[in-house]
């Protein structure tokens, strides 16, 4: 059953109907021919309650925030100003786009929105400087990535509901490896871009005035990180509401920096309505999916061939570790979170591994999901704001930085510290 | 007249989407009223957590139109990108039909559970007892628009391939390329 | 031989890892001979919404489901009438209770939800964990707690205390950054969720009632059956499933407890060391009565004059309260 749902996912995909509406054949294909059960009458009340959901209320909110910043010109400004300070490396202003991903990502709850802003404000300078397209959106889809490991994180949030672990020790844990893969991003970057410069762009170099004087343009960025996250370790809000309290932050910010005209205001809640319409349609389809599957037996063939393997903790782990890189491949990563976390963590924690460091380690495999092809959610989002150029393009500047995903799995199992520490002794 | 259609619908559906956002910035303000209510320990007004699961509901559904029309649905075009005009044009007007006919099946399997809703009376299990035929009623409206949508912009589809007229089709049924900012 | 598929409560709770999934999976066809055999996935593994489960198995998605009936009283509010809070303090008291509301649940499943009626689990009581010391109703006027279900929220807030509406996902962190001050779960879920690492107090009140879960299929499935097969399969969900979680309430109750008190009667001790705080009886009288003079005619209000006598006649005679009419 599973190469059948794989090949016909990719039959139909490569059809270039939505992937949405993809998913949605499936599931109902999955319903007629591997399930005794008549699932199609499932279907309504599954699209109801999977989108009727409060939780979900983030990723517009999260959205909502980055469109405001793109408009009210924070984001551009941001950009500049990284762009000051780190261009002088080999790779050039590639190194601008991970930094801004990353300011980004501390404010935002949403790989795809962190993805989406900074491909924005980066892609028409990158185009305009005649960068290789590959490595320079590589760089903003694989940077936006980190828009779920570090806090805020809708991810995080959805894996602490579904395995009723503290959210605020999950966000605490994602900080110090999210701030290393950034570094790991830049330092590959830098690396390659040595090696082969015609890669990167000129490197170039700013004097220390100019330097210092862009400082300020990164004071609201750091303002809206501290207010949002800040507002959850206070205790005024909850991750959900710190969401509102961002755009409302954020409002403020764009109005009192260019001003906001009210047209842009317009531009962005339909952007925003957009964007989560297509985020939407997808994340509803993979729940039915997820229904289908699950009701004709796939979880448990995975669950009882996890389990009956007999394996050894670190051996198990890796099994782990391996179907999700293979899953990630294809499905959508919220429902694939959704979908193997009720499975997969009890097993993974019965076996002595701490739940935290977990679902840390599994952010970081639903990072190399969102900018693994076929299914790669950040791959499309980049790819939506070019003008012209192929997606292989960008799944091409992806590769490296997959390999410091890698790197930094390696590095998690080794020394669990990087997640954990910090939670212990906040 | 197939072009004054296609610009019709697609300015409605920009305005849903610019009254969907309204909704949303109305919930965002609630929201943060409860945050500082709370703090302030002036009592709750506790609708937050109910009406913007609604609100989702509400996104997703009617939104779905101003993403098709806007060509913001994700499609893969590893294949496409490599046929010609012929080609991508039979496979772009493929993918809307077939989104339309998934959409059909959808709307009708979401109906019954709006009809239950309203022969039950059902409510939210919540303090407020919201008469759930509401949410649910607008959730349900927002799907028919889509199948709506998609069936005109199919039906726009054929009548522009019939009078082989590529570039209005190109510009209503293929790839989105750029995110207009 | 006749197979079932159907849904199951929380994967991650005891009820249903011991026993549910034990049963379907493999006693039900020791239990029936091998003339029957299921198997059961949990609803949080089918991503399947609580309020979802009733309403999938009156159009036969699945066989058999079983659910918390309080997820389901946005469509029978009757349904509330199962699992009223603190007229039963104790597991013999709730099995009362249960047994007495058993002809009413069957109506009910078969008049909303097409649906017959198989059985009825209990989990353990639903209590409050405190940050603050609350040691009486006084101490509840004004502090901020999550609910869980309508009857709850609206019983505390009859209480004097501000009812907060929070997904339970949140609820943990809210609890540990003083969002709010309590929130109300099952004694077992909220040792297995490590609500006591954020927690001081727990008061051993069941506010939040039984949680009592209804095992269900559909009628058109079960009509399929012949006369002896129904009978079989009654029998079956009764010994094998029912009685023996019933048998292990009074245990399973004492020893979350234990634990969360950090007693040495716990078993499998987590380093958990809540103070375990008993209203007094004025305490419970006195909130016994704003449930009964405000809480239950609300409850009326929501549903038929009916419904409420022969709650009056069943729970009501057994539990000794009557709600005007
Ligand atoms: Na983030
Ligand atoms: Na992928």
């Amino acid at each position: 059953m599973i190469w059948t749902v794989a090949v016909s996912l990719l039959g139909l995909m490569a059809l270039s109907i939505p992937v949405g509406i993809v998913l949605f054949l499936l599931g109902i294909g999955v319903g007629q021919f591997f399930s005794p059960f008549p699932l199609l009458r499932g279907m309504g009340q599954m699209i109801w309650s999977s989108s009727a959901s409060s939780t979900l209320i983030a990723i517009p909110l999260f959205v909502l925030l980055g469109e405001l910043l793109v408009r009210g010109g924070v984001a551009a400004r941001t950009y500049a100003a990284l762009d000051r300070w780190l261009s002088w490396l080999p790779g050039g202003l590639i190194h601008a786009n991970i930094a801004t991903a990353t300011m980004f990502s501390a404010t935002s709850g949403s790989s795809v929105a962190t993805a989406a802003t900074v491909a924005t404000v980066a892609m028409p300078q990158g185009e305009r400087m005649g960068y290789d397209p590959r490595l320079f959106s590589g760089a903003i889809a694989a940077g936006g990535t980190l828009g779920i490991l570090i806090p805020p994180s809708i991810n995080l949030i959805v894996y602490g509901f579904l395995t009723e672990s503290s959210i605020p020790s999950l966000f605490v844990a994602g900080l110090l490896p999210g701030g290393l893969m950034a570094l790991g991003f830049i330092l590959v970057t830098a690396l390659i871009c040595r090696l082969r410069p015609g890669l990167g762009g000129p490197s170039r170099s700013f004097t220390w005035e100019e330097r210092l004087r862009s400082l300020v343009n990164l004071v609201p960025i750091i303002v809206l990180f501290l207010v949002v996250v800040g507002s959850i370790y206070a205790g005024w809000a909850t991750p959900t509401e710190s969401a509102a309290i961002g755009v409302v932050m954020a409002a403020l910010i764009a109005a009192f920096g260019d001003g906001l005209k009210l047209s842009s205001v317009a531009d962005a809640l339909v952007g925003t309505v957009r964007i989560t319409a297509m985020i939407m349609l997808v994340i509803t389809a993979a729940f039915f999916l997820n229904f289908a599957m699950s009701s004709s037996g796939m979880g448990r063939q995975i669950g009882a061939m996890i389990e009956g393997a007999g394996l050894s903790p670190y051996a198990t782990l890796l099994v782990v570790i391996l179907l999700y890189v293979v899953l990630g491949l294809f499905i959508e990563t919220l429902s694939l979170m959704v979908a193997t976390i009720p499975i997969v963590v009890p097993i993974i924690s019965g076996m002595g591994f701490d739940t935290i460091w977990f679902g840390v380690l599994m952010i970081i495999l639903i990072e190399m999901a969102l900018i693994t092809p076929p299914v790669g959610l950040n791959l499309f989002v980049v790819q939506s704001v070019r003008r012209g150029g192929s997606m292989n393009q960008v799944a091409v500047g992806v590769i490296p930085y997959v390999a410091v995903m890698v790197a930094m799995l390696i590095a998690l199992i080794a020394l669990p510290g990087i997640a954990l520490w910090l939670p212990s002794i906040l | 007249m197939l072009d004054s259609l296609h610009r019709g619908i697609c300015r409605a559906n920009r305005a849903i989407a610019l009254l969907l956002g309204l909704a949303l910035v109305i919930m965002t303000l609630i929201i943060l009223c409860e945050v500082v209510m709370r703090k302030l320990s002036l009592g709750g007004l506790n609708l937050s957590e109910e009406i913007s699961g609604y609100l989702m509901a509400a996104m997703s559904s009617w939104g779905l139109a101003c993403a098709l029309v806007e060509r913001a649905h994700v499609r893969i075009d590893v294949i496409r990108q490599k046929l010609r005009a012929g080609g991508q044009v039979f496979l772009d007007l493929l993918a809307m039909i077939v989104t339309n006919g998934v959409v059909l099946l959808i709307v009708v399997k979401c109906w019954p559970v709006l009809e239950k809703t309203i022969q039950r009376g059902s409510t939210a299990n919540t303090p407020l007892e919201t008469p759930m035929w509401i949410p649910q009623g607008l959730w349900f409206a927002g799907w028919a628009w889509f199948l709506l949508t998609t069936t005109v912009l199919s039906l726009l589809g054929i009548a522009w391939l019939a009078r082989a007229q590529r570039a209005p089709l190109d510009a209503a049924l293929g790839m989105g390329s750029e995110l207009e900012t | 031989e006749e197979h079932f598929a159907g849904v199951g409560t929380w994967s991650n709770v005891y009820v249903f890892q011991d026993y549910e999934k034990p049963f379907w999976d493999t006693e039900l066809s020791k239990l029936t001979n091998g003339e029957m055999s299921a198997e059961v996935n949990s609803l949080d593994q089918m991503g399947i919404a609580g309020a979802d489960v009733y309403r999938m198995l009156g159009d036969g998605v699945f066989d058999f489901g079983t659910t918390i009936a309080d997820y389901a009283v946005g469509d029978a509010p009757e349904l509330e009438g199962l699992d009223v809070p603190l007229i039963a303090m104790t597991p013999d008291a709730a099995h009362k209770m249960i047994d007495a509301a058993e002809p009413m649940v069957k109506d009910i499943f078969a008049q909303r939800f097409n649906a017959t009626y198989l059985g009825m689990l209990p989990h353990p009581p639903q209590v409050m964990f405190c940050r603050d010391e609350v040691r009486s109703l006084a101490d509840l006027k004004g502090k901020k707690v999550r609910g869980s279900g309508r009857m709850t929220t609206k019983f505390l807030e009859a209480l004097g205390a501000q009812g907060v509406n929070i997904s339970f996902s949140e609820v943990p962190g809210a609890l540990q950054r003083g969002v709010i001050d309590c929130a109300i779960t099952g004694s077992g879920s909220g040792l297995d969720a490590g609500w006591w690492e954020m927690t001081k107090y727990l008061v051993n009140v069941p506010f939040g009632g039984w949680d009592t879960a209804v095992v269900a299929m559909n009628t058109d499935r079960f009509n399929e059956l012949s006369e002896k097969q129904q009978t079989m399969l009654k029998d079956a969900v009764k010994t094998g499933l029912e009685d023996p979680i019933w048998a292990a309430a009074n245990d399973r109750m004492e020893q979350s407890i234990d634990c969360l008190s950090g007693s040495e009667a716990c078993k499998k001790p987590t380093g958990a060391k809540m103070e375990i705080i008993n209203f007094s009886d004025a305490d419970i009288a006195k909130a016994k009565e704003i449930l009964v003079s405000t809480v239950l005619p609300d409850w009326a209000g929501r549903t038929t004059p009916e419904w409420v006598s022969r709650w009056n006649d069943s729970v009501g005679k057994v539990t000794g309260v009557q709600i005007a009419q």
